[in-house]
């Protein structure tokens, strides 16, 4: 709620911080980032660790810095909407910003599905080979095999098996986005961030997202932005709760939602803002 | 005003609406079908194929058109040609990697005025520069590469207005899946714009193939016998053959039939890239 404080390095642990585990245990560790698209801080000093193999759940209010946050992991703030970044974002303890990894790698290694849907215009086959391809799978049977194992993990397979050269634009809101989410899978990433992924979608298609969130939590770490805390609530492990560009707090998913530290945490999950 | 709201209720203004726009339409239309009409009943029972494949005789009253239809179509390939990928580029970087601002502005202000020059003006710096200085005389280059200048307008705009309108989000899918700014635009934003640069390609080849002030400096109005056979001759096309024969009087039948041939030209060629165009589509989508 208080204003954005000083951005220069100094004070490191944000409040509400609960003591970082270890940098090793966690796949993605957020320290200290700022994020700003030439006025001030949108994002400010926030620090979070995202524990490998979970789903790790981002609730707040419009305007919070969530997907800005979310978009900055991905290096699309930076290079798409010119956000200046300060801060770190360790990878397995690499620092995303400051690598000399092509920006293409690192967004094979952490893939981003997006709130609107967006098949690209072509067909349901060509959509999910485009990321291998230009990762430099050339093979037929290399990418058949990687469109029918990306499909099936985003329960999509059953519905569109019989159709994968037919257009990916004529499939419905949620088949499409369970489409983006397999099309993401076939990259091989080892995180998948999602922006509010079912802010357009009915009830039925949110809970396959769900579902398979839950069931391929072993092969990638999961990080939702959502609006609905009550989804937060059903699929993560751990939520993090912000306001204007502030982390309040993060824990356990169980204690936030029963015992959170912070009142404005209670506040905002008990619909009194927001 | 409670009687005026009562004379125009809104399904009668939804009618009235209706019936004044159907009409501009259709005068529209009427004026280009009367306007081709003309054309091809005077020209289409002169146009037969000797007309097409023979050389002109008798400073035109006799003989064909075939060196000028040859001359025609290749100072419009030369300078679509040419003008296709610069306008391209340019409308690319306007669009993908520089930020709006002063000099984007400015570049685009040039084309629009660019746009709007009449084309004499062209024709004579065709004529100075290619012409002239540096000494490629009247010949089917000079002329292509100054209509080529003169289109480079129309293909930077549309093509820009092309790009821009391929939504953000196809490039921030492309990126997010491992693509680099070039392997998007190639792979994502050109295919999908491909429709509206392809417009302004096809307005670019209708203004060259129809041009007659920018050619008739730069390529010549020389009546040859002769189908050119390389660029650096000179050759008089079939919008300046007929400006010669109607001018001067000296056949109006065959001017005509010149005329008719330019019109069925611009019709094939555009049907032509259209065809392609949604044939390409198809299998995009």
């Amino acid at each position: 709620m208080s204003a954005p404080v000083d951005l220069a390095d100094g004070a490191d642990g944000a409040d509400g911080g609960d003591g970082a585990p270890p940098a090793s245990a966690d796949k993605i560790a957020i320290r200290g980032l700022s994020i700003r698209y030439g006025g001030p801080p949108v994002v400010a000093d926030v620090s979070l660790s995202i524990p490998e193999s979970s789903i790790h759940a981002w609730i707040g209010p419009a305007g919070s810095g969530k997907t800005s946050i979310l978009r900055t992991i991905n290096l699309l703030s930076i290079e798409v909407d010119h956000a200046q970044v300060e801060g770190q974002i360790l990878l397995d303890g690499e620092d995303l910003l400051t690598t000399k990894l092509e920006r293409a790698a690192v967004r094979r290694r952490v893939g981003m599905v997006f709130a609107t849907p967006q098949p690209l215009p072509g067909s349901i086959h060509a959509n999910l080979v485009y990321g291998p391809r230009i990762s430099g799978v050339r093979e037929k049977g290399k990418l058949d095999a990687l469109v029918e194992s990306s499909l099936r993990a985003a329960q999509l397979w059953d519905e569109v098996k019989d159709r994968l050269g037919t257009s990916a634009l004529a499939l419905s809101g949620g088949q499409q986005q369970r489409l983006c989410i397999a099309r993401t899978i076939a990259l091989g990433p080892e995180v998948i961030l999602l922006d509010e992924p079912c802010s357009g979608l009915d009830p039925i298609s949110t809970l396959k997202i769900e579902e398979m969130m839950t069931s391929l939590k072993d092969r990638f770490t999961w990080v939702i932005v959502t609006n609905n805390t009550k989804q937060a609530a059903r699929v993560s492990d751990r939520t993090a709760f912000f306001l204007l560009g502030e982390m309040v707090e993060e824990g356990p998913t169980s204690g936030i939602f029963t015992a959170p530290r912070d009142p404005r945490t209670g506040d905002y999950i008990e619909g009194r803002f927001g | 005003m409670s009687a005026a709201v009562r004379l125009f209720s809104p399904r009668r203004t939804q009618i009235v609406a209706r019936v004044v726009l159907w009409s501009m339409m259709a005068v529209t239309l009427l004026l280009l079908l009367f306007i081709v009409l003309f054309v091809l009943r005077r020209g289409l029972p002169h146009v037969t194929w000797t007309f097409l494949t023979s050389p002109p005789a008798d400073s035109g009253r006799e003989g064909g058109v075939l060196p000028m239809l040859v001359g025609t179509l290749a100072v419009t390939a030369l300078g679509v040609a040419a003008a296709t990928p610069l306008g391209l580029g340019t409308a690319i970087y306007l669009t993908e990697y520089t930020q709006e601002g002063r000099a984007t502005r400015l570049i685009r202000f040039g084309a629009d005025s660019l746009a709007g020059v009449p084309s004499i003006i062209f024709g004579l710096f065709g004529f100075v520069f290619f012409v002239i200085t540096l000494g490629l005389g009247w010949s089917i280059l000079a002329g292509g590469m100054t209509l080529a200048f003169m289109i480079l307008p129309t293909i930077i705009r549309t093509s820009e207005e092309a790009i821009k309108s391929v939504p953000a989000g196809y490039r921030e899918v492309s990126l997010s899946l491992g693509a680099s700014k070039w392997e998007t635009i190639t792979k994502v934003v050109l295919p999908a714009a491909l429709p509206g640069i392809l417009t302004g390609v096809i307005l670019g080849v209708g203004r060259s193939i129809s041009e007659t002030a920018a050619v008739i400096f730069t390529a010549g109005s020389s009546l040859s016998q002769l189908v050119p056979t390389s660029i650096f001759d000179g050759t008089r096309t079939l919008s300046v053959h007929f400006y010669q024969l109607a001018r001067e009087g000296i056949s109006s039948d065959k001017a005509y039939a010149t005329a008719t041939v330019l019109v069925v030209a611009i019709l094939v060629i555009n049907v032509t890239a259209y065809a392609l165009m949604n044939r390409f589509m198809r299998r995009y989508r």
